[in-house]
Order: structure tokens, then sequence, then C-alpha cells
């Protein structure tokens, strides 16, 4: 298709269009699945599989966190939370599923004292309810905070405050021994997925492969959604709320929609997350890491959904390399990248490679 | 029957009463200017009537009797009613197209919205930048679109908030003709303006507010005429 | 002579004996009978021991000596028992020592070393305890003889602190002695004494004057003496009332003090939110720099004014208000300045700055505790009532924000830059539209605000660990202040500190201290529903 022609096509029918002609992305999805292709055919080092799968949940983190902050402008300092739901609700079922597999009850249970595991853990070995429950817990969890704050029209800073309370607090509920979920220790040993074991080359190949896949799917879908009519909705939210209520929207509605999603996408990141590193525990709830995935989304560029992935990548693999090599550094590096960004390259990393669209420039 | 009735409306913030037991009717058909100097509570009145701010006192009832100070932004939006703020408020983000399919409300089923968007397009005379992102149009052209954007839904009551602040006076002229031309026998307008001229130019009634009271309400001419007018815009 | 055994049950007879006519006439005390009893079996040993604290009362200062020394070479296992009798050793195992009773030098080669068990070292520490209490030739020993005895009280006669608080010449000393005497009294074999004493105990209520009343309930006399009954029961009644009403005083004033710390550490932010619509989220790292400042004070008095070092918290108040303020001027015009119409970007830039700091220092200091010299103005307290203590350090921290809150608003009300301030927090554009320099008063602001958060950490240093990580640790709780007391009000962050501080403390005894922290954000969250500006906030056209 040549260029005019292609300008032509855009300027006609607009924004749908516009959606699936996002290059960064379609390179992306498309690497994704290359990536997940190469992996089945050629496996590389099982540590390096594992280090790439990781990644890929941090993108999908990413992705979740962007979608309401860069298109709908709403910051959560406490994403955490929704990473840790299905992080934790995963680590239930592997450890459920491994006690009625090898019949041999997790640590944290034996440790307790108690004879078999709390009540409300029943059904969890069974995957399909495991996944479904992880994302209705997220989606309540966020729907029940959500209507709290976008009813009484809280916003903006006192929103991101008030979302890194919620996280510190859940932190603290899950330092407790006495929650069945683990305690300060967390929850760690599990012996089997879908009935192979943990660790084996296989299962690290066949998770790397699937959380690329999800990443995909979540990079197309979440493209879709900001190229709808309702992404365009989000983006008149985001820059002028006011203005879109007097024209007949309930921007509650949508703002909880998407938040709702949104806490859902970063519950899948968690699922997919905790079995490749193989331990969950209160430390994933601390209101640092939950900023976090607010600098990788900074880092990679603001409302950009490749830029989130991008962000992630970088941000986490310069940490796995340099707090290895030079663990005293790396906080160092990463406030001054934040610095960098914030105050130099206010779109993120893409702002120096130009990638940013024109359509997008304008919003800020 | 009257398409707005405003029954003394009173808004407090903090100790500062910004509108005091302030009423006025508007006729279907009828375009309504509300005049008067800065602080008079002309912004205010208009906050309450699409929902932003709640009054202490008084209620604000549409022809069908519905009770906007119950209402949300939205619920009142969805009545019919349509407002152009001040500073124009257009979504710059979105291309003058998006903004007037936003524009064009929930309700309107999507097959119907790219007939009603050429028609507005056509009317606010945008056609040509339809694809050009708001944010880098002039601040006339911001204008003209926000008024198209409020028009897209086809409203049963027009507020606008001083629709020529800022223009040029051709751009003034270009804008009291496409206000005239807004004039239908089942739409009411009311518009807050400064430009006397202006208001002469679209205004079927004048009413006058000071310092939150209704000082006069009637005929442009008659306002002219009014020695409290003349004291209060012209005396201090 | 005898086998040791028999021996020892005849001198338990005669110390048994002298025990029931000692109030009476004083007959001299048998040392032979209490060498033997402490060389005897396990019981033998506790019998003896106690008989003497039953004795104790009465004896002449030698024979206490005496008991003394047998007691302590006992329990040093330094008492050997021979055929003959009991032999002191200079040391453990040495092959001859002194006769116990005559004093002669005999050897103890072959003889058994008594080992005490649980039981009898109790009762030969409750002994040693009460010789020291009598004997002991300075206060400082008499007071740990005193602890001892404090601890088995039940088993102490009354007769040994009437005599101790008779003979004592510290007055501070002098005082506990005559409490203990009265609990003391409360095993009195005398049951006028047990009631009067019981008066005298609830007199001075507290909550272990609430428990040795209440372990009278288990007395023989509570369900046969009527009198006795009723003594206890009104006693009982009042100390525990008195307690309530202490225990309640002491949550007060925690909850005041931890809302102090709340108030001082939340003022400047909410200073600063006002004005620019900007979290510091660094403001916790403020807080931390402004404990090092104090640190550094400190040090540098050891160093170069040694006799001022107790000083040292009033000299770090404005070191640490200027240090960290014009760390907050720097970030300001080098970070925030830029950011102003992009707060959620600057809550990230400020997180940045907050990690840096904490790194910062972490590198340079050290992560361990800093340790700080307690000046008698932070440390101990005076009981007020019950058991309710005013602790020095607690009220440090509650004066300092009480004089915080006093001089923010001098500054606020009374100079031009507080003007100023108010001027941009209620309307930037107009103010700017006057000639205000809106971009200085907003790095003067930051700096108080910044100021303030280094006022807050020479306040904590007396109360909280100082360690690189602390700011984290009472942020978010402060942070939640903010949200609370509304937009750019001081009245509405000092009500919102109590209330915040309050609730926590309140409900922490209830729901355990994760559950408080739940219910107070759950809290806030529903106060938001209703008021989503905040306690007081100005009400803003858009």
């Amino acid at each position: 298709m040549s260029g005019t022609l292609r300008t032509a096509l855009a300027r006609q029918t607009g924004p749908a269009t516009r959606a699936l002609r996002d290059p960064l992305v379609a390179g992306l999805v498309g690497l994704c699945l290359a990536a997940a292709a190469a992996l089945l055919v050629a496996p590389p080092a099982p540590y390096l599989v594992n280090a790439l799968g990781q990644l890929a949940a941090f993108a999908i983190l990413a992705v979740s966190l962007d979608l309401v902050w860069g298109y709908l402008g709403i910051l959560s300092l406490g994403h955490g939370l929704f990473f840790a739901i299905g992080g934790y609700v995963c680590a239930m079922h592997l450890l459920a599923h491994g006690a009625a597999v090898t019949g041999v009850l997790p640590d944290f249970v034996q440790f307790m004292g108690w004879k078999s595991l709390p009540a409300y853990w029943a059904g969890l070995d069974h995957a399909a309810y495991a996944f479904l429950l992880a994302l209705a817990v997220a989606g309540l969890v966020a729907f029940l905070f959500g209507l709290a704050s976008f009813r009484s029209r809280v916003n903006g800073v006192y929103f991101s405050i008030i979302s890194q309370a919620l996280v510190y607090v859940a932190m603290l509920l899950m330092y407790r021994n006495d929650t069945g979920l683990g305690g300060n220790n967390g929850m760690t040993g599990f012996p089997l997925l879908f009935g192979w074991p943990m660790g084996s080359p296989g299962v690290v190949t066949g998770l790397a492969v699937a959380t690329l896949m999800a990443l995909a799917a979540v990079l197309a879908g979440a493209r879709l959604l900001v190229g709808s009519a309702v992404g365009r909705r989000m983006l008149a939210c985001r820059d002028d709320e006011t203005r879109l209520r007097t024209l007949g929207y309930s921007t509650t509605r949508l703002k909880l929609g998407i938040w709702c999603l949104s806490a859902m996408i970063a519950a899948l990141a968690g699922i997919l997350y905790v079995p490749q590193v193989g331990i969950i525990n209160p430390r994933v709830l601390a209101p640092d890491l939950s900023i976090e995935i607010a600098v990788w989304v900074a880092i990679g560029g603001l409302g950009r959904l490749g830029g989130a992935v991008i962000g992630a990548v970088l941000v986490n693999g310069l940490k796995f390399w340099l707090s290895a090599a030079m663990p005293e550094a790396w906080p160092f590096i990463l406030s001054g990248l934040v610095l960098l960004v914030v105050l130099v390259l206010p779109n993120g990393l893409l702002d120096l490679a130009g990638l940013r669209p024109t359509w997008l420039r304008a919003a800020r | 029957m009257s398409a707005l009735v405003v029954d003394a409306l009173t808004v407090v913030f903090g100790r500062f009463t910004a509108l005091d037991a302030v009423s006025l009717a508007v006729d279907p058909g009828e375009v309504r200017a509300v005049i008067g100097p800065n602080g008079a509570g002309k912004t205010t009145l208009l906050d309450v009537i699409s929902g932003i701010t709640k009054p202490v006192a008084g209620r604000v009832t549409l022809g069908d009797g519905l009770d906007l100070t119950q209402c949300s932004e939205a619920a009142i939006a969805r009545a019919g009613v349509r407002r152009k703020f001040q500073k124009p408020s257009v979504f710059p983000a979105l291309t003058v197209r998006e903004n007037l399919e936003i524009g064009c409300g929930p309700a309107l089923a999507p097959r119907e919205r790219p007939a009603r968007i050429s028609s507005v397009l056509g009317e606010i005379g945008l056609a040509p930048r339809a694809a050009v992102l708001a944010g880098r149009l002039a601040h006339g052209e911001k204008q003209w679109l926000e008024i198209g954007m409020v028009l897209a839904a086809e409203p049963a009551l027009l507020l606008l908030d001083e629709p020529v602040a800022g223009l040029s006076d051709a751009e003034t002229a270009h804008t009291a003709a496409l206000i005239r031309a807004l004039r239908r026998p089942d739409r009411a307008i009311l518009v807050i303006e400064h430009d006397m001229a202006f208001v002469e130019a679209v205004a079927d009634r004048v009413t006058v507010l000071h310092e939150g009271r209704t000082l006069y309400e009637g005929s442009m001419r008659g306002a002219r005429g009014d020695a409290r007018v003349i004291e209060v815009f012209l005396g201090r | 002579m005898a086998d040791p055994g028999r021996r020892a049950i005849l001198a338990l007879w005669s110390l048994a004996l002298a025990c029931l006519a000692l109030p009476a006439t004083a007959a001299p005390f048998d040392r032979a009978a209490l060498a033997a009893a402490l060389c005897g079996d396990g019981a033998a040993q506790v019998r003896g021991a106690e008989g003497l604290v039953q004795a104790g009362g009465a004896l002449p200062g030698d024979d206490l000596a005496f008991a003394g020394r047998i007691l302590g070479a006992l329990a040093e296992r330094r008492l050997s028992c021979t055929a003959e009798g009991a032999v002191l050793l200079d040391r453990p195992g040495a092959p001859e020592g002194r006769d116990a009773v005559t004093d002669a030098v005999r050897p103890a080669a072959e003889a058994r070393a008594p080992v005490l068990g649980l039981r009898q070292r109790a009762a030969v520490e409750t002994a040693r305890g009460m010789i020291g209490l009598l004997t002991g030739p300075d206060p400082a020993a008499r007071a740990a003889g005193l602890a001892v005895l404090e601890r088995r009280i039940a088993t102490v006669p009354e007769a040994v602190f009437d005599r101790a608080r008779d003979a004592e010449t510290d007055p501070g000393l002098k005082s506990t002695i005559a409490g203990l005497a009265q609990a003391a009294a409360l095993s009195s074999a005398d049951p006028a004494r047990r009631v009067a004493a019981i008066g005298a105990v609830a007199a001075s209520p507290s909550g272990t004057a609430r428990a040795r009343l209440a372990a009278l309930k288990g007395d023989p006399a509570y369900a046969t003496d009527p009198a006795f009954r009723a003594a206890v029961d009104a006693g009982l009644a009042r100390v525990g009332r008195a307690v309530a009403i202490g225990d309640a005083l002491a949550v007060v004033y925690n909850g005041l003090s931890f809302a102090s710390i709340l108030f001082m550490a939340a003022a400047g932010l909410a200073i600063i939110f006002g004005l620019m619509g900007v979290i510091n989220l660094a403001q916790g790292e403020f807080i931390m720099l402004g404990a090092y400042a104090t640190y550094g004070v400190q040090e540098a008095l050891r160093r170069f004014a040694p006799g001022l070092l107790d000083l040292y918290l009033v000299a770090a108040i404005p070191v640490a208000f200027g240090a960290v303020a014009l760390v907050g001027i720097v970030v300001e015009a080098l970070i925030l300045r830029h950011l102003y119409r992009r707060p959620l970007m600057s809550l990230l830039a400020t997180w940045a700055v907050s990690l840096f700091l904490v790194n910062l220092i972490r590198v340079t200091v050290g992560t361990q505790n800093l340790q700080f010299a307690m000046p008698a103005y932070v440390s101990g307290g005076v009981p007020l009532y019950a058991d309710f203590v005013v602790t020095w350090n607690r009220l440090f921290a509650i004066g300092f924000a009480v004089v915080t809150l006093a001089l923010t608003l001098l500054i606020l009300r009374r100079t031009p830059l507080g003007l100023d301030i108010r001027a941009v927090t209620q309307n930037r554009d107009m103010a700017a539209c006057l000639g205000l320099p809106t971009r200085r008063v907003d790095r003067l602001a930051f700096g108080l605000g910044s100021g303030l958060a280094g006022l807050a950490g020479v306040a904590l240093c007396p109360i909280y660990s100082v360690n690189p990580g602390m700011g984290s640790g009472f942020i978010i709780d402060s942070f939640m202040v903010v949200v609370l007391g509304g937009v750019g009000s001081l009245a509405g962050t000092l009500v919102a500190a109590l209330g915040v501080g309050g609730a926590n403390v309140l409900l922490e005894p209830i729901s355990g201290a994760v559950a408080a922290k739940v219910i107070v954000l759950v809290g806030i969250i529903l106060f938001l529903q209703r008021r989503p500006e905040g306690l007081f906030a100005f009400r803003r056209r858009r």
C-alpha cells in the first residue's frame, strides 16, 4: 500500500483503521509470537527462557497500568495489589493441586499446625476455577475501590495516594500468619503444574510461551480497545472529564469499567508470573514495587501501549543484570533514569526514537 | 409552557453568596441573554443548570418538569441540555470528527452518526478540517467546534457561556449568524455574554444579574434605558 | 556426733521454734542449724532458706552477715558439706576451707558440694535478697535486694519490710520499701493489719496492686471472713476504676504523641500540596534527613563541646530545619519546578528523589540504627495516675508539635511569605496577575514544608529508631492525614492527624495494629464519599 493511499484512507475512515495501523504494537505482537515459536522450536538455556517469560509477565502488568494511566489519566500506585491477587490465587492453586496429587500438605500449613488446607481453599485444585477466581477477586476489589473513588470524584493525586495506601494495607494484612496464605514467608515449593514437575524444561518453556502469547493477546486487545469508540471516550475523559459528562456520558461507568479490566489484566500477569519465579510473598505488595510499575510505563512512554512494553522489558532487564552485577548502584541508576525521563523526555524513551505519533503528542 | 424555569436559586461558596434567590423563565424558541458585570453569578447559573454545582436552595426545572438540581451532569445532558463552556472545551487528542462523534451523545445509534456529523460539520464550517486534531485548531475554530459538539445532540436547551470571548470582529459576526441559525421553535438558548452588540444581535430578551440578584428582565432596548442597569454597568 | 540428716531435722525444729518465738522474745539464732539445713536434701534447703526469711525481720546484723556468707557460698558452689559440718571454700572445688560456724580451717577434699535445684535456688535467692536489703552497704545493693524480694512478695513477712523501711536512709528507696511493706502486709497473720493493708494498697492504684488484691480472692479468709471479703471487694473496685481511668489517660496520651508526629510529618506535605498540588513522596526521607542532621549535631557537640552534649536536641532544631529546607529548595529548583502542570509525574519524580536519598544515606552512613544520647529531659517519666506515666520523650514530641504548629501558623498568618503562600494557594492565577512572584513563593513554601519535615525528624529521634529506611514507616499515615484534612488547610491537617493518630491508637488494643490500619483506611475512603474535598477545603468554581 502506498504512503499517500494509506494517508488518504486514514483521513477518510478515521480512528478505526488508525487503531490497527500502530506499527510499534503490531511489531511487538509479531515479536512475541515469533519468540514464542522460537522457544518451542529451539529453546535456549532454561534460565534465559525463564527470564523471558518473567519479562513478558511484567510487560502485561505495564500494559494494564498504561491503559488506565496513559489513556484515562488515572495513576494507580497500587497496581501491585491486583498483580498479587493473581499471584496468590495461582500459588494457592499450585499448592492445592500439589497436595491433591501428592497428598503432602504445603509447608506453611504444617508450620501453622493445621491438619488440612483452610476451608476456603476448596476447589482451588481445579485450574479453571482458580483462574476465574483470581480474575473475579481482582475485578471485585477493583470494582469496590473504584466505585467508592470515582463516584465521589476522587481523582488525580488523591486517587494515587489512596491506591498506594490500599496496597500498603494489603501488605500489612498479608504479613499476618493467620490468614491461611503463608504469612510473611509467603507460599513457595510448588511441586507440580498440571501434573508435570515444576522446573522441568518443558514446563519452563511452556510457561514462557504461554506468557508471551498472553502478552501478544493483551497488546492486541488493548490496541483494539483504545482505537475504538470507547478508547476515544477514554482520551476525552482523560483530557476533560467534566466536558465529557456534560455531553451525556457517565464517566464513572467508563472509568470503573476500564479500571476493573485493567485490574484483571494485572491479575493475569500475576497468575503467569508466580509459577515462573516459584514464590509469592507479601513483599510484592510493597508500595515501592507498585510505584515501579508506573516507572516502567513512564520510562517506556506513557499513553503508548508499545512504550509500556518496552519500558517494562528495559527496566526489568537492566534490573536483572545490574542488581546482580552492581547491586549498590542499581537504585541510583533507577532514580536517575526516572528523573531523566520525567524532566527531559516527558513522553518516555519513545521520544528518543521519534516514534510518537502526532495525534498523541497533542494531548499533553 | 416554559422550556426552562429557574426558581429562587441560591448558591453559596463558603461565606460568599454567588446566587441569591435568582429566578427566570425561558420560553421554547427563545434566545435569552444573561448579562452582568464580572462576579454577577452568570457562570454559576450555568454551572447549576448543567449540574456541575449544586445549589443550597431553589429548583431548576425543564419543560417536562424534570428537576435538574437532583440530576447528575450526564443525566441532565441526556435530558437534552447542552453547555458550551467559556474556555473552549474540546478534546485535544481527538480529531474534529471524533469530537463531534462524542458530541452526538451516547443515545444516538452509531449508524445515524455519520450523517449527523456531516451536517454539523457543514453548519459550523469545519468540514475541510474534519481530520485535524482539535488541539491544533485556532481559537475561533475551537469555539465553533465546541458549538458543533453541543449541537450534534440536537439539544432542547442550549447554554452558551461567552461564545465570542476573544474572537475577532469577523469571527464574532460569523458566530452571531451561527446562533441565529440555531433558533428553532422547540429549542431554547441561554447566552451569557459581555459584548452588548452581539447580545443585541442574537437575543430576544435579556436578564441582567448583579451581585447574585436579578436586576432587570426584558428587552435589550429596555435594559439600555434602565437606570439601575446603567449605574451597574457605567456608574462604577 | 549424730548423722547429718538427724542434725538437720533437729536444727529445723529449733529454727521453727525460734520463728514462732520471735515477735515476743528474740531467741539466739542457731547458726549451726542453718548450716546443717543447707547441707541437707532439697526440701531441707528450702525450709532452711524460708525459715531464715521468716525470721529475718528480727535477726541481729552479725547473724544476717553469717547467713549471707553461707548462702552466698551455697549459691556459688563454694559450700562443702563434710561429716563435721559445712565448710566455706574460697573457690569451687578448693581442697580446704573454713568451717562455716567456727571459722576453723578444715579439709574438704572428699566432701559433697550441694547443687541447687530451681525451687531451692529461688528460696536461696529470696533469702539473699532479704539479707541484701537489710545489710546492703549502699542504696544500690539494698535496691537490688528489694527487687529480688518484690518478685516473691507473698513469701516475705512484713516485718522484713518494716525493719528495712525504718532503717532506710535513701528517701526514694524508703518510699518504695514502704509500698512493698503494704503489699507484704496483705499476707500478714493479723486480720486487722491485712484489712488495713488492703486499704493502703488500694490507695495507690496500679495494675500490680490490682493483681495483688485479686490474688486475695483465692485466700481462705476470703470465704470465711466477711470483713476481709468486703475489704477486698471494695479495694478491687476502687483500684479497677482507677486503673481503667489511668489506662484511658495513657491511650489518650499515646494517641496525642502519635498524632503529634503525624501532624509534623503531614503539615509540610499539606502546605506543599495545597500550594502546588504536588504530593512529595520523599517527605519521609526528608524526615529521615532531619534525624540524621540531629545525629550530626550530636556528634559535633560530642567532639567539640562535650559539656553541651545534652542540649543537642535543641541545637539540632535550626540545623535540621535549615539543612532539610535547603535540600527541599534544591529539589524544587532542579526538578519539581518543571512538573507543576504534571502532578502525577511529580509523584514519580519525588519517589525517585526518595530512592536516591535512602540509598545515598545507606552507602555513606550505613544501614545500622543510629545511637542517640538520652539527656534527662527525654528519658524516663513521671507516674501521674495509676499506671499512667507521662514519659518525657513523648511529651517532648507533643510539645515540639505544638510549638511547630504555633510557628507555622505565625509564618502563614503574620509574615509576608505566609500571605503570599495563602494567596497563591487560593488563587494562583489571580495572585500572578497581582504581581506576586508565584515561582519564588513556591520555592520558599517548598523549603518551609521540607524544613517542617526536618523538624519532625528531630522530634522522632528520642522515640523511634533512626535508620535510612525509617521514612517509609509512617509516611502513608501522613498521606492519609493530608487526604483527610483537605487541601491547604493547616486546621484540617491538625484535626485529621488527631483523628488518624487517635483512631490508630484506640483501635490497636481492640483489633490489632494491622486491622486498625485497615479500619482507618476504609474509614477515610467512606468519609471521602461524603466530603471528597476533605475536612476543611475551599469550594472552588470550575
